[in-house]
């Protein structure tokens, strides 16, 4: 069926993009046949999400040429990858919740009667059809806003299925999917290429990637490792290659004095988002939570840090118990939380360092309730100098600074509050190497000072050089335990995936 | 899983509550209805009837084109004045022309509805002005055009051909005219709502924007259509306004935007966009009148008519507010125990 | 020198700068208008009608600021205003009642400021509704005529003059508008507004409770609409039901004029206060060229439109990202990194611009 001298539906060539210094690609060439499922591998920061940007035409590549059916071609905007036949699904889906799920599929492009009227009876129709053919148990005229994350993510790929796509990614698709929508997934995925679709599924799970894909594509650093028939690659040689390197010396973890148990959870459940959670933290320790995008642990933190409502559980700081129920509460127990997202929940981006620095400490510099302008100054320069923020005086605005200096801004304010707990949500994700280090020796000392971190970090060498303890989640559990002696990134990742352990 | 329980999840329920919404809106009315009868003498007549569906009938055809704006997450608030200003223009031209015919004037009416609507539409959509500001600034400009107009003057029912007054006064088939064109506009508006691709893309921007903007939805057009439909259903309101208050001056309408919105938000148009039905604005804006009848037969002062304009809009926003997020809130816990609960049997 | 020359562009560049300039040419056309523009007495007076709009326009200053908005202002104060003039009528201390109206205005902020910021609903729908509600309490309580005759001593409030040119109600503005100034700009309590302004959610991930400032700044708003009643009778000598009515354009213009950003986050006590005085000039000079008041209005309204394009023009150019804010009554749904970049994209996209 695809002979190796078939012309591939899609190539890279030589392709490179870099943000603001950080390479994400460098030199990838690949190529995708037509009828043919190509898994892409990677652990996160690898280069994939940049790659499927690209290709959608959402990001433009430095260097390189994309190729579609042999002809070099630019791909200006998302638009335009429509009219190649290139369809991306995202994995956190953007529905109309007010529009039933038949409406949802059509949004933008109803079918038609001949007087150019809404055809319903055949959008009915085709979306109960492509509905039967994922096997979901919810009908075309629901209401999207009842569905939940794993319905509306099969409600994307009804999307997909629904217009006629040539090369159709999937990025994480099963992340939310039961082992029943997962199988009907993949049926359905075999079906499109019977029909000649060409199929980009991003995995974490490498049991998935060899049930399903003909090709399997490796990237690591945002470099092409290998680009083999998936027949040919074990798990164990896939895990291999994803990290083929050893723990380098950017992490210097200094040692630190463990003491009592300062931070204790039990059975820490929110419905629907994660379950049944235990563990505690001690004095001077680090402690990773590893896992896969979508697999709770930023929820659990945003939990504890009281901006979302637990279901149930139990939270000890100190031992006396700490009901969260706001991020202000949390702060005045010594609890304190560096948020993924660093643009909308970090940073006020047109206020000025300073501002920034002193917001979750201002009740503390103006007595009286008068702001102190040359308090605040102080502080931001104290930390300036602390985390070599590069910025031209405390008064420059944030927004002028880039990514890495934002980040320690974030890390800053935090730092300010003087917490005795710290959860830090992917600190360095998106910033250079340099940053990386700053923030890293920043984290370390702090730790070998007595401050307790939580590190949510989806770069297993982070959480392993970092961490003196790794926990592990997936699916809303806690899956493992795993002390620094013990830990490796094939097992972090097994643990994480839940595979049997890779035979190493 | 029981099939049983799955047949109960979403649809039913939220579809129950939409349906409870117009339902609602109906019991409602009944009270009211039940009410006024019992306690106000002369509310149940035909003739008593036949004002109310009178008062109602121009509320309903400039709620239809604010409903279209609402549904996109926006708002206007210039109908009142685009209301008064066409009503001006309307009975202007019967004046000067007396020949005039009825329909060329109601285009005339319609047609620069809609380029006020138009300009509103582009404010909005093109020079991102949002639109509580945009048409809170056009409510003052169409409106001291008008007074620029009117110069200060009025026509009187006088001036103005018995045809075009009949148009208010007659009854066919013993309901008002202006009710039929009403109905005939709010039953145009409900097919259009549902039948008309590019209605469906209002509920989608309103629904979430961006989400509209991924999916190919030529937003910002959609945007200045609505507006500008809203301006041309205001340009015909205008139009019937002279005929049924034929003595026109530059304070004609003024306030009348809030009438209209109230309808809109009681009939159960989401404020945040993205639902809301035509029957829903039409039951609203006859709960709306029917109470206001009532409260002049009781010869409740009229002042508190505003009042309870106010207090409606904010009750059917709080209501619907808290009852969305109670439905959502509801249905994703239902979904999420019914997957817990496949994802145990599948496990088994 | 350098120094100097910076501070000079920076000065020049600066929003209220330009105010400064068109409120030198407004005073330039109108004094070619009349020749008496130019006296004191008459430059002093120039804000004594305003000085009701303009208070209202530094409350509401705070809560767009704050990222919300308060259409109901203007009515919230012809509903204190009548309850004061109630009150008085009924025979209680002039300036007892007058303290109650406060009292009465601020509760109906709190009103609005709880429906917004505890049950999270959008500030536009509910002060329109509120608009509707407090004029029609204002009729209710006050029906049809108006309470005259306040005594002299307080009518000064507004009325009345230092010596024999100085306004009292020009004192009772600057000192208001430095008070408000001081608290919006050099208080804890101004800097969470502008805070959560332009960042809510950081700002609650911030521990800054957000909840209780944003009720508070609808009770600001609330106050300033009492303070404006206050005002208001003393300046026209008598309460009715339909007071300020029809002036909430230019309490918006104001605000909006003075460089609040319209999506909240940005704003200046000094720019509103700046922006009142070119109202005032601009109604002043209409009047004295024989143009209506309704008339006026549309030079208002475009003014209001072209304060607004301007200032998003100017974020364009300063390369800001596309924000959408509250009053767009935004429901975001959650969107990841990926969507959210590929929409930006998207909407940049030259066919979504020109539409399909």
């Amino acid at each position: 069926m695809s002979e190796p001298t078939a012309t591939p539906l899609l190539e890279l060539r030589g392709i490179a993009k870099s943000y603001g210094g950080v390479q994400a690609l460098a030199d990838v060439s690949f190529a995708i046949q037509p009828a043919a499922v190509h898994a892409l591998v990677g652990e996160n920061g690898a280069g994939k999400s940049t790659l499927v940007k690209i290709v959608t035409g959402v990001v433009h590549p430095d260097d390189g040429e994309l190729l579609i059916d042999g002809e070099p071609t630019r791909v200006g905007d998302p638009q335009a990858a429509h009219r190649f036949g290139i369809v991306a699904m995202y994995q956190e889906p953007t529905v109309f919740p007010d529009l039933t799920v038949a409406e949802n599929v059509f949004a933008g492009r109803h079918p038609r009667t001949g007087v150019r009227t809404v055809d319903w009876g055949a959008m009915r129709t085709e979306a109960s059809r492509i509905l039967n053919e994922l096997g979901v148990d919810f009908g075309a005229d629901t209401p999207v806003r009842g569905l939940g994350v794993a319905d509306r993510q099969l409600l994307e790929i009804a999307k997909a299925l629904s217009s006629s796509a040539r090369l159709l990614i999937m990025d994480e698709p099963t992340a939310a999917l039961s082992p029943n929508e997962v199988e009907n997934l993949f049926a359905t995925v075999r079906r499109l290429r019977e029909r000649g679709v060409a199929i980009v599924f991003i995995s974490h799970r490498l049991e998935e990637v060899s049930v399903i894909a003909d090709t399997v594509t490796i990237l690591r650093d945002g470099r092409h490792v290998a680009t083999r028939p998936a027949a040919e690659l074990a798990h164990g040689e896939i895990v291999r290659l994803m990290v083929g390197r050893s723990l380098d010396a950017l992490f210097p973890k200094e040692e630190a004095e463990i003491g009592d148990v300062v931070f204790r959870a039990e059975g820490l459940s929110r419905g629907g988002v994660f379950s049944n959670i235990a563990f505690e933290l001690r004095r001077g320790e680090i402690v990773g939570l590893a896992g896969f995008v979508g697999s709770g642990r930023t929820e659990v933190a945003r939990s504890i840090f009281g901006i979302d409502p637990l279901d149930r559980g139990r939270l000890w700081i100190d031992g006396r118990p700490f009901g969260p129920r706001s991020p202000r509460a949390a702060l005045r127990r010594g609890l304190a939380y560096l948020p993924e997202d660093r643009l909308h929940q970090g940073l006020v981006q047109p206020m000025s360092v300073a501002q920034n620095v002193s917001m979750a400490v201002l009740p503390q510099l103006t007595p009286g309730g008068l702001l102190r302008p040359r308090r605040e100054r102080a502080l931001a320069r104290r930390f300036m100098e602390q985390l070599r923020i590069k910025a031209t005086s405390p008064a420059q605005i944030v927004r002028s600074l880039s990514g890495g200096n934002q980040q320690k801004v974030v890390l800053s304010k935090w730092l300010a509050a003087e917490p005795k707990i710290l959860i830090l949500d992917e600190p360095t994700h998106g910033v250079d190497v340099g940053t990386k280090a700053d923030v890293h020796r920043t984290i370390s000392h702090l730790a070998a000072q007595g401050l307790t971190i939580l590190l949510i970090s989806s770069e297993l060498l982070e959480v392993l050089g970092m961490s003196d303890r790794i926990l592990v989640m997936r699916e809303g559990r806690l899956v493992a335990e795993i002390g620094r002696g013990e830990a490796t990134e094939e097992r972090v990742i097994a643990a994480a995936a839940g595979v049997a352990e890779a035979a190493a | 899983m029981s099939p049983s329980l799955r047949g109960i999840t979403p649809q039913t329920l939220a579809a129950a509550v939409l349906r409870l919404r117009e339902f609602g809106i109906l019991l409602a009315l009944g009270a009211a209805v039940a009410f006024f009868t019992i306690r106000a003498p002369n509310f149940d007549s035909v003739g008593n009837w036949q004002g109310i569906a009178q008062n109602v009938a121009i509320v309903i055809v400039v709620g239809v084109g604010e409903t279209l704006v609402v549904l996109t997450r926006n708002i206007d608030l210039s109908v009142g004045s685009i209301v008064g200003l066409t009503a001006y223009l309307s009975a202007a031209t019967f004046a000067h022309y007396s020949g005039a015919p009825l329909p060329v004037v109601a285009l005339i009416a319609v047609a620069i509805g809609l380029c006020l609507g138009l300009a509103n539409g582009l404010l909005v959509a093109v020079a991102k002005v949002p639109a509580i500001i945009a048409t809170l600034a056009t409510l003052a400009i169409y409106r001291g055009i008008d007074v620029q107009i009117t110069g200060g003057g009025n026509i009187t029912a006088y001036e103005l051909p018995d045809r075009f007054l009949k148009l208010a006064s007659t009854k066919p088939a013993g309901v008002p005219t202006l009710a039929w064109v009403a109905a005939g506009v709010a039953v145009v508006g409900a097919a259009a709502v549902r039948w008309a691709p590019w209605s469906r893309d209002l509920y989608a921007i309103g629904s979430n924007p961006e989400a509209a903007r991924f999916a190919g939805i030529p937003v910002g057009r959609r945007v200045i259509t609505a507006f500008a439909l809203s301006g041309a259903l205001a340009g015909l309101g205008g139009f019937l306004w002279a005929s049924r208050f034929p003595t026109v001056d530059a304070v004609a309408a003024k306030g009348f935007e809030l009438d209209v919105i109230t309808a809109v938000v009681i009939g159960g148009v989401n404020v945040f966009g993205g639902s809301g039905t035509m029957l829903g604005v039409a039951l609203g804006a006859l709960l709306v009148a029917t109470i206001q009848n009532g409260f002049t037969l009781l010869r409740i002062s009229e002042f508190w008519r505003l009042f309870f304009n106010g207090f409606a809009i904010v009750v059917a926003v709080t209501i619907d507010a808290l009852v969305t997020r109670r439905l959502q809130e509801a249905l994703r816990r239902r979904r999420a125990e019914a997957l817990a609960a496949r994802h145990l049997e599948a496990g088994a | 020198m350098k120094a100097a020359q910076a501070i000079a562009v920076r000065l020049l560049a600066r929003w209220e700068t330009l105010l400064v300039v068109a409120i030198v040419g407004a005073g330039i056309w109108s004094t070619t208008l009349s020749p008496f523009f130019l006296q004191r007495a008459n430059l002093l007076d120039l804000l004594t009608p305003y000085i009701f709009i303009g208070l209202m326009a530094f409350g509401l200053a705070f809560v767009v600021i704050a990222g919300e908005i308060d259409i109901s202002i203007v009515s919230n104060m012809a509903a204190s205003v009548v309850c004061f003039a109630q009150l008085y009528a009924a025979g209680v201390n002039v300036w007892l009642a007058a303290l109650i109206g406060l009292g009465v205005a601020t509760v109906l902020g709190l009103v609005n400021g709880a429906l917004v910021s505890l049950l999270e609903l959008p500030s536009l729908a509910i002060t329109l509704g509120t608009l509707a509600a407090y004029s029609g309490l204002a009729y209710v309580i006050l029906s049809g005529e108006g309470v005259a005759s306040f005594p002299a001593g307080y009518s000064k409030i507004g009325g009345g003059y230092i010596g024999k040119e100085l306004p009292i109600a020009l004192l009772v503005v600057i000192a208001l508008a430095l008070v408000l100034g001081l608290v919006l700009h050099a208080t804890r309590f101004g800097r969470y507004v502008f805070t959560i302004g332009s960042n809510r959610e950081a700002a609650r991930f911030s521990g800054i409770p957000v909840a209780r400032v944003r009720m508070t700044v609808f009770a600001v708003s609330g106050l300033m609409a009492g303070f404006a009643g206050v005002v208001y009778v003393g300046y026209f000598g008598s309460a009715r039901a339909d007071a300020g009515t029809g002036s909430l354009l230019d309490v918006v213009t104001a605000v909006v004029l003075g460089g609040v950003d319209i999506f909240g986050g940005a704003g200046s006590m000094l720019g509103v206060f700046l922006a009142l005085i070119l109202v005032a000039e601009l109604r002043n000079g209409m009047q004295l060229a024989n143009i209506q008041g309704d008339t006026q209005d549309i030079v208002i309204g475009g003014l209001l439109l072209a304060a607004i394009i301007a200032g998003n023009l100017l974020r364009a150019v300063q390369g800001g990202r596309i924000r959408v804010g509250p009053l767009r009554l935004a429901r975001r749904e959650v969107v990841e990194h990926e969507a959210t970049e590929a929409i930006i994209a998207s909407k940049l996209a030259p066919e979504n611009l020109k539409g399909r």
